[in-house]
């Protein structure tokens, strides 16, 4: 069996993706639905549950009485960050073995993720004037394909590290042209699997080259892009691709952005980070 | 003996010999080290923006973010516990970029500049340094022999 192969077969032993994220989202797009109801399908998840109630409480959403019912928390988060609160839930487990043969500790891999994710949303704001939630999922899940691909990165490190050093490569078309795919198809592919909407997976196969995806008017693609580089050039998270990444240079003309958008939105994300620890902290 | 952990726009100044100062995961963000031999005062800076004209108020609330606030703080705390600018040993390291970047996302190159211009002002030298590039640093700062140890990301620990 080749790399590629052996690659794609492990998508196969990747749990299924709980339900409750995907359940509590067509509820809450339904014109009539009460607490009750949505708070059902979350007790329904024990781990879910225990992580909503942890999230609730903690310094990000700063409630300022204890939340201590699945109830409570529903009314408390609200739908927008309920949503976001039962999508990082659900999909902390997957991260909690990290990368390694990317990153040094196992917990880089998802304080990356959140940090990438919350950009995303300093970013949506400043470009649409609102935040969104499946932007925020597509931007917590981006690096889903390195759980799968740290062992085979790490086997081969010697032989992507010298493409990148020596041909001036990216890390990533390095990894393709030594394993035969790359982290970012591999996560649409696995997000595939998981039944997530095409918009979530394409976001996640292009997001580091939203030029190359034909439907480029999509702008889901290109935030994730966006928010993962600074995310990268800051220090969250980076790991042994370092700042080996091509850049995409039509991106601040696009949305008609300056550098001085791009170091506030960066400002801005240190004050999301400080006060996002106990996110991170629930992996 | 302690790690003295610098985070992203933080600063740690020590006297104490056993003590090693570390700041990890520089990517276009810059690490600066100081280190007075007489008065065995070190310091590690890491800075992530070049100017604090970007937002002022921030950059009263920590000084840290940006390399126009961070340096001086970081000498002037320094010589508040002994140290002589003309003894200082600077080191630097960090301040990446992404592969051929023209046009956007040049905070890697700007942090170097922002640096050397202030550096440039004030007479000071810098002993070594492993700047630019598309990897990312990780640096410590060991008191007891006052060297500086550069990693870089996935790579082995070297004397800079």
């Amino acid at each position: 069996m080749t790399i590629v192969d052996r690659i794609l077969k492990s998508i196969n032993t990747i749990p299924a993706f709980p339900a409750t994220g995907n359940k509590v989202a067509q509820l809450l797009n339904q014109a009539d639905y009460s607490v009750m109801q949505v708070a059902n399908i979350i007790k329904f998840d024990p781990s879910m549950t225990a992580n909503i109630l942890k999230m609730a409480n903690s310094a990000y959403f700063s409630p300022l009485h204890r939340i201590s019912t699945i109830n409570d928390a529903v009314i408390y988060l609200g739908q927008k960050n309920l949503l976001r609160a039962i999508q990082t839930a659900g999909i902390s487990k997957y991260y909690k073995k990290g990368a390694l043969g990317y990153f040094d500790k196992t917990t880089d891999l998802w304080e990356h993720c959140v940090a990438v994710a919350l950009m995303s949303q300093i970013l949506s704001k400043k470009i649409t004037g609102q935040e969104d939630s499946t932007l925020y999922t597509a931007a917590l899940l981006h690096d889903v394909g390195k759980i799968i691909m740290g062992e085979f990165v790490r086997d081969s490190l010697a032989k992507i590290s010298t493409l990148v050093s020596e041909k001036n490569m990216s890390f990533l078309e390095a990894e393709e042209i030594v394993l035969g795919i790359n982290h970012a198809d591999l996560g649409g592919k696995i997000t595939e699997h998981w039944n997530f909407p095409v918009e979530i997976s394409e976001a996640i196969a292009y997001h580091h080259r939203p030029d190359l995806l034909e439907k480029k008017e999509k702008i889901i693609p290109w935030i994730v892009y966006m928010a993962d580089q600074a995310c990268l050039m800051m220090g969250v998270g980076g790991g042994v691709d370092g700042l080996a990444q091509r850049a995409v240079s039509q991106l601040l003309k696009k949305f008609n952005l300056r550098m001085r958008d791009l170091e506030m939105s960066m400002v801005m994300l240190s004050d999301d980070l400080d006060r996002a620890k106990e996110l991170m902290s629930i992996v | 003996m302690s790690d003295l952990i610098v985070g992203i726009s933080d600063i740690k100044i020590t006297n104490k010999l056993d003590d090693v100062i570390i700041t990890y995961a520089l990517g276009s963000c810059i690490g600066i080290s100081v280190y007075d031999p007489v008065a065995k005062v070190g310091g590690l800076l890491h800075y992530m923006l070049p100017d604090s004209a970007l937002d002022a108020k921030k950059a009263k609330d920590n000084p840290a973010m940006f390399a126009d606030t961070g340096i001086p703080m970081l000498f002037k705390s320094c010589y508040a516990m002994g140290a002589e600018k003309k003894r200082m040993i600077v080191n630097v390291a960090g301040g990446a970029s992404i592969l051929d970047d023209t046009n956007f996302f040049r905070i890697g190159q700007k942090n170097i500049m922002a640096m050397r211009k202030i550096f440039w002002k004030n007479n000071i030298m810098i002993k070594a340094e492993d700047t630019g590039a598309n990897y990312n640093r990780t640096i410590r700062l060991v008191m007891e022999m006052g060297k500086v140890f550069i990693r870089s990301s996935g790579g082995e620990m070297k004397e800079l």
